[in-house]
């Protein structure tokens, strides 16, 4: 007796398409999929870690909120901002690409041994930095400095040798590389400049130290993060919101002028060159044409309801368009050198490292840790239980509150650092905190899933019509 | 010897096992492509919605889970193929209409 389902007609015969499962019901997980996610212990590490400094973050602002309303050349915005990025962001981004990279590339990562010594390199590395920089010891700096790089290499090696393993190259696989040299480059950058206040280094004296440092702050977010999130989101917009890419030739051209861009801005802005605001200006066109693809993926979506994991996403895409205005204001040669030149300069690193990539990540932090949870808590009762879904797992009402609530500590704060007043900063921060406690208090709630598993008996077939 | 489940006992089952990013059960979705059932055992052609799908062992595995547990089931194998690959029009009505799926 044999059911064809309406599509089965459309099927070929199976052959080398198909995949045939040999393991036993009760043998290991070994297949395409699952090997993404082999150990849910360590990518849960890397987030919890995130989140840990995140919140370190937050009470830091409420408590000196003097950091953002004054110029961010001072020991505590350097150590403040290396505990964001490299505590939460670097944390957040490189836990969920050990998840995200096998299946955005369809195959399996290289190594899962070496995710723990990089994250033990990686928290060794970021916690001594972010205290040496407090106290501005900048041996230490080094010292710690190459602890971190020391596990970033691991982090690279470990992607660059899944990406070997790819069959078929494509854009999401061009960006990863990309982003991973710039990555390096920006570790590289960051432990010359530590080299030069050492006296290691004394070439490194050619050069503007505020431009060295806005090199290393924008071949970071740029480079690494914004390259990630352009590239990454040509495969989980489309998974997401059963959508697909519409043309595959201007995704291409995006990551293409994305990395033209970024090596301009590299010597333009390191030279203090008047070519800044061309390089800018050929980002900004990359950008667009990114924004052009993921909105006309968005136009050809078959799920009309985008989740608010997806919104926060989209939103932090959105925010890019201020941004790129105001990196092509801050770019151009002849601005006056003035505080509220400075206070622009707050703004804009603040809304790129908080409103662009800090919330593009909770969106995907809102899809990979329910996922993580899930797989661990009921991947094995699957067919034995009914078990809950991902949206399941934790508070829509608390995920929309956090999302609002992040939006209007964000305006508070960007009004707060231009008219450099601490006391609007202090409120934009107790904000941002409320809206913190909406993750944490559904982080909770997911992780609770591992802990108690909430599984319901299957229900027997109402028939059952024997041959 | 024990009787056989047919069919529809087959796809009520299969109607529990749910893919958890969309939250609907894999029949409603469209995955199962194919069903036969020949002499107590049952093979099940289906698919995923997307090829790297993580959740792709958990999934196949519960199929043969689920069909384990049915009386008279002495077998079961899982095929999982790409070819077609799986398209939102494959859902049912009521999963689309659930889900907020538009037409084609």
């Amino acid at each position: 007796m044999e059911v064809l389902l309406p599509i089965s007609a459309g099927i070929k015969t199976p052959t080398s398409s198909a995949r045939k499962l040999q393991t036993p019901v009760s043998g290991s997980i070994t297949g395409l999929g699952a090997t993404a996610v082999s150990s849910i212990a360590l990518p849960l590490a890397f987030m919890v870690t995130g989140l840990v400094a995140l919140f370190t973050v937050g009470v830091w602002l409420m408590v000196q909120p003097e950091i953002l309303s004054t110029y961010h050349y001072s020991p505590s915005a350097v150590a403040i901002t290396h505990l964001f990025v490299l505590g939460w962001l670097c944390s957040m981004v490189m836990g969920a690409m050990y998840q995200l990279i096998p299946v955005a590339l369809e195959t399996k990562l290289y190594s899962e041994r070496l995710v723990l010594p990089q994250w033990m390199l990686h928290v060794a590395g970021f916690i001594g930095m972010v205290l040496a920089f407090r106290v501005w010891n900048m041996k230490f700096v080094g010292w710690f400095g190459s602890i971190f790089a020391t596990g970033v290499c691991l982090f690279i090696y470990n992607i660059i040798r899944t990406l070997l393993r790819i069959p078929k190259w494509n854009v999401v696989a061009l960006s990863v590389t990309s982003a991973l040299a710039w990555v390096l480059l920006t570790i590289t950058a960051g432990l010359l400049m530590t080299a030069a206040k050492t006296a290691h280094a004394n070439f490194m004296f050619h050069f503007n130290p505020l431009g060295t440092m806005h090199t290393h702050a924008h071949l970071g977010i740029v480079g690494f993060f914004t390259m990630l999130i352009v590239g990454v989101s040509y495969k989980l917009i489309p998974m997401f919101t059963l959508s697909e890419m519409q043309n595959g030739s201007r995704a291409v051209a995006s990551i293409v002028l994305l990395n033209i861009g970024l090596v301009g801005s590299l010597f333009s802005i390191l030279l203090q060159s008047i070519f800044k605001p061309l390089f800018a200006l050929v980002v900004i066109i990359a950008l667009a044409i990114y924004g052009w693809e993921i909105i006309t993926i968005l136009r050809a979506r078959k799920r009309r309801a985008l989740d608010w994991g997806v919104r926060y996403f989209l939103t932090a895409i959105g925010l890019l368009v201020p941004l790129s205005l105001l990196a092509l204001v801050l770019s151009w040669p002849r601005l006056p050198l003035n505080p509220f030149t400075g206070q622009l300069e707050n703004v804009y690193g603040f809304v790129s490292l908080i409103g662009v990539v800090s919330l593009a990540v909770i969106g995907m932090l809102y899809k990979i840790i329910p996922f993580l949870v899930w797989f661990g808590a009921y991947s094995k009762h699957i067919g034995k239980a009914q078990v809950p879904a991902l949206a399941e797992m934790y508070s829509a009402s608390l995920q929309l509150l956090g999302y609002w609530l992040f939006l209007v500590a964000l305006a508070v704060t960007i009004f707060g650092i231009l008219i450099s007043s601490a006391m609007i900063v202090r409120i934009g921060s107790v904000l941002f905190a409320a809206s913190l406690t909406t993750l944490a208090v559904n982080v909770g709630k997911i992780l609770s899933h591992y802990f108690r598993p909430k599984l319901t008996p299957l229900v027997a077939p109402k028939k059952f019509n024997a041959l | 010897m024990s009787a056989t489940p047919n069919e529809s006992v087959v796809l009520e089952t299969l109607s529990q096992i749910i893919d958890p990013e969309i939250g609907c059960n894999i029949v409603d979705l469209g995955l199962i492509y194919r069903v036969a059932i020949v002499e107590g055992i049952v093979k099940v052609t289906m698919t995923l919605t997307t090829p790297g799908c993580p959740m792709h062992e958990s999934i196949s595995q519960g199929v043969k889970s689920a069909l384990l547990n049915l009386e008279g089931v002495t077998g079961v194998e899982v095929e999982v193929v790409w070819d077609p690959p799986w398209h939102p029009s494959l859902m049912s009505e009521q999963a689309r209409i659930a889900l907020r799926v538009g037409n084609f």
